[in-house]
């Protein structure tokens, strides 16, 4: 198993923050939501008003490139932006489950809560459904298979490719990261560009 | 037990193979790869007049050898017209195909996950060169995370070399362009010899080094001339790329303009972790040339080997590296030949084995393991050899097996003999990347898990 870079100390200088353009890819999607509390509501409550890493995750995910990467990267990038002041107030990260039968409120908080720093803006959500999912999913190419045995039993497990997004304060996308590119210096640093532009 | 294995980095087949940063040896690093047996290979395909309907056109040909129709063309997708298709790309998450016109500067996008077996028109793009701000000539379809590059070969103000590159949206949604750094507009870049010529042709990253890599062809008025002509013209010959640039990825800003004088093409970069390095041919002097970075940090091109005897203008087009980055097979259109050369010290390429093919030789592709190894003909329209009175401008598909010493002739279609027109760039495909067997065979052990 070769590991993701994101594991490791980044290979290269990266070009300054606020030398580069990260031009729109697009409006992100809404779509409904429950957050750890069990509340319903929709995702863009969580998109608009900070600069925003969103990524798709479900809790009982063992690739180790895959959702571990994730968050393993958001914790890195939880740590910078709570070292600097001029990020903390403006960042959010948002880890959205796509595996709402297993991933239930209560679940997703009891995760979260590994991770999460106290006082950082940091979201755990879910769905209520698998219908209340698809479209989100689908919103953002968020391409799932199920695992099913011979007889048709779900495995439990899914293949999926990894993504994750970068959302301004105006509900733009401005970067999609997959496993080869997402590091937290990589999404620090366009964290930083976003807010300087 | 599994025939097919499927791995990317970031796509979680489970417990199927080792992940690498790879692709089926050619492709972007950021893609999910096949690395067992492919089921499809689809052909980009450019339509001649008086052969079938003429059109351009995305040809499926079967190519599991377990399968009943193996051999075969499976399916066959005409767009409407011609448009100089040329070559074709795969999205990250290989459900769709771009493939472009260097004419029309339109770009398909096709879908092959509904149905591996029949792909279908998802999208046209028939305003690139609007949006791009004139650039004219999509030519390299690229994966980068969530998006696609295409890279240019002109423009829409003198229809020369001067282009740029452009990114879209997986959908198909236009995000931005950037130029190619020139004399007048260097853009940060730094000059590194004689050239800053502002060409385009292919792309390839590096993502652990940040590093992108482009090569330079020619401009419409070239790669629309009848071929003849063309080398007749000292002006029109002139009118060549020399130049590959190293960009900032991430940045997508030029960093470095390295001469590589006689048409630079097709990139290749190497797989290994510490592998810092790509290699190109050049069309016009019949060399490979090495584009990497030295012990200082710095990127550089050398040439380290001759193609052939330059003076008979061999004309080296595609290039394929294997997947331990020991090998790369190197077609030269003007003798129909397919060489080999050993790169394992890639400061030093020997070539170690070559075949005649058949006329007009263009593309290679070759499967994860190497076992197998695909050839097209064809390279423009104008520049086929269709002044032979039609001896010399042979069309065809050819499957051979690789066993390290010899290429064994597997199957061969000819194109012009079916109705289909120019095969040019080939795609793999397979129904395990999106956890489906194949309905034709039912083969239960076809899925990747």
């Amino acid at each position: 198993m070769v590991l993701a870079p994101g594991y490791e100390d980044l290979q290269f200088e990266p070009p300054s923050a606020g030398s580069y353009q990260l031009p729109s890819m697009g409006e992100a999607a809404d779509g409904l939501i429950l957050n750890t509390l069990g509340n319903a509501g929709r995702l863009h409550d969580y998109l608009g008003d900070k600069a925003t890493v969103l990524s798709f995750i479900f809790t009982t995910c063992n690739d180790v490139n895959g959702c571990p990467l994730a968050t393993y990267v958001m914790s890195g990038v939880q740590k910078a932006v709570l070292k600097d002041p001029d990020l903390v107030d403006q960042v959010r990260i948002v880890s959205f489950s796509f595996d709402p039968e297993k991933d239930t409120p209560s679940v997703l908080g009891r995760y979260g809560d590994q991770f999460r720093a106290e006082g950082f803006d940091w979201e755990f959500l879910t769905t209520a459904s698998e219908d209340a999912l698809r479209p989100t999913l689908d919103a953002y190419d968020q391409w799932v298979i199920r695992d099913y045995d011979e007889e048709g039993n779900y495995l439990g497990t899914m293949s999926h490719i990894l993504r994750v997004y970068l959302i301004d304060s105006d509900r733009r996308i401005r970067n999609i990261y997959s496993t080869s590119y997402l590091h937290a210096d990589t999404v620090v640093n366009d964290l930083r560009t976003l807010l300087m532009q | 037990m599994s025939r097919i294995f499927i791995a990317a980095l970031g796509f979680l087949m489970m417990a199927v193979a080792p992940v690498t940063l790879a692709d089926e040896t050619c492709m972007s690093p950021y893609m999910a790869k096949i690395v067992g047996q492919e089921d499809y290979v689809y052909i980009w395909t450019l339509g001649m007049e008086g052969v079938g309907d003429g059109e351009d056109k995305l040809v499926t040909v079967d190519v599991n050898p377990d399968s009943k129709t193996y051999g075969e063309v499976v399916h066959s997708l005409s767009v409407g017209g011609r448009n100089e298709a040329h070559h074709s790309g795969l999205t990250d998450d290989r459900r769709y195909l771009w493939a472009s016109g260097l004419d029309t500067s339109k770009i398909f996008i096709f879908d092959i996950y509904t149905d591996p077996a029949q792909p279908r028109l998802h999208r046209e793009i028939d305003d690139f060169v609007a949006k791009t701000g004139g650039i004219v000539g999509p030519h390299t379809n690229y994966a980068l995370p969530g998006r696609m590059l295409i890279t240019g070969l002109s423009n829409n103000r003198d229809h020369g070399g001067r282009t740029g590159m452009a990114e879209y949206t997986n959908d198909g949604d236009f995000i931005t362009s950037v130029w190619m750094p020139t004399d007048d507009n260097l853009q940060g870049a730094v000059k590194s010899g004689n050239y800053a010529d502002g060409y385009g042709y292919d792309a390839r990253a590096l993502p652990r080094r940040n590093v992108l890599v482009t090569s330079s062809f020619t401009g419409w008025n070239n790669y629309m001339m009848n071929l003849g002509k063309m080398m007749g013209d000292p002006e029109a010959m002139k009118r060549f790329g020399n130049t590959v640039v190293i960009w900032d990825l991430h940045a997508r800003t030029p960093k470095k303009v390295l001469d590589v004088p006689g048409a630079p093409l097709e990139l290749r970069c190497a797989w290994g972790s510490r592998s810092n390095y790509c290699f190109t041919t050049t069309a016009l002097t019949s060399k490979i040339w090495l584009i990497y970075e030295d012990d200082a940090g710095e990127w550089q091109a050398k040439a380290v080997a001759d193609i052939g005897d330059a003076s008979k203008i061999p004309l080296p087009v595609d290039i394929s590296i294997s997947a331990d980055d020991n090998h790369l097979w190197v077609n030269t259109w003007n003798d129909g030949l397919v060489r080999l050369f050993d790169i394992s010290d890639p400061h030093a390429p020997e070539q170690v084995f070559e075949k005649r093919i058949g006329e007009q030789i263009n593309m290679v592709s070759q499967s994860w393991d190497g076992e197998r190894v695909y050839f097209t003909s064809s390279l423009l329209a104008n520049w086929d050899k269709t002044e032979s009175g039609g001896e010399d401008d042979v069309q065809y598909f050819k499957l051979y097996n690789w066993d390290g010493a010899t290429l064994t002739p597997q199957f061969s279609l000819d194109f012009v003999e079916m109705g289909l027109g120019s095969p040019h760039q080939m795609r793999f495909g397979a129904h395990a990347l999106y956890g489906k067997a194949p309905a034709k065979t039912g083969h239960d052990d076809m899925a990747a898990r």
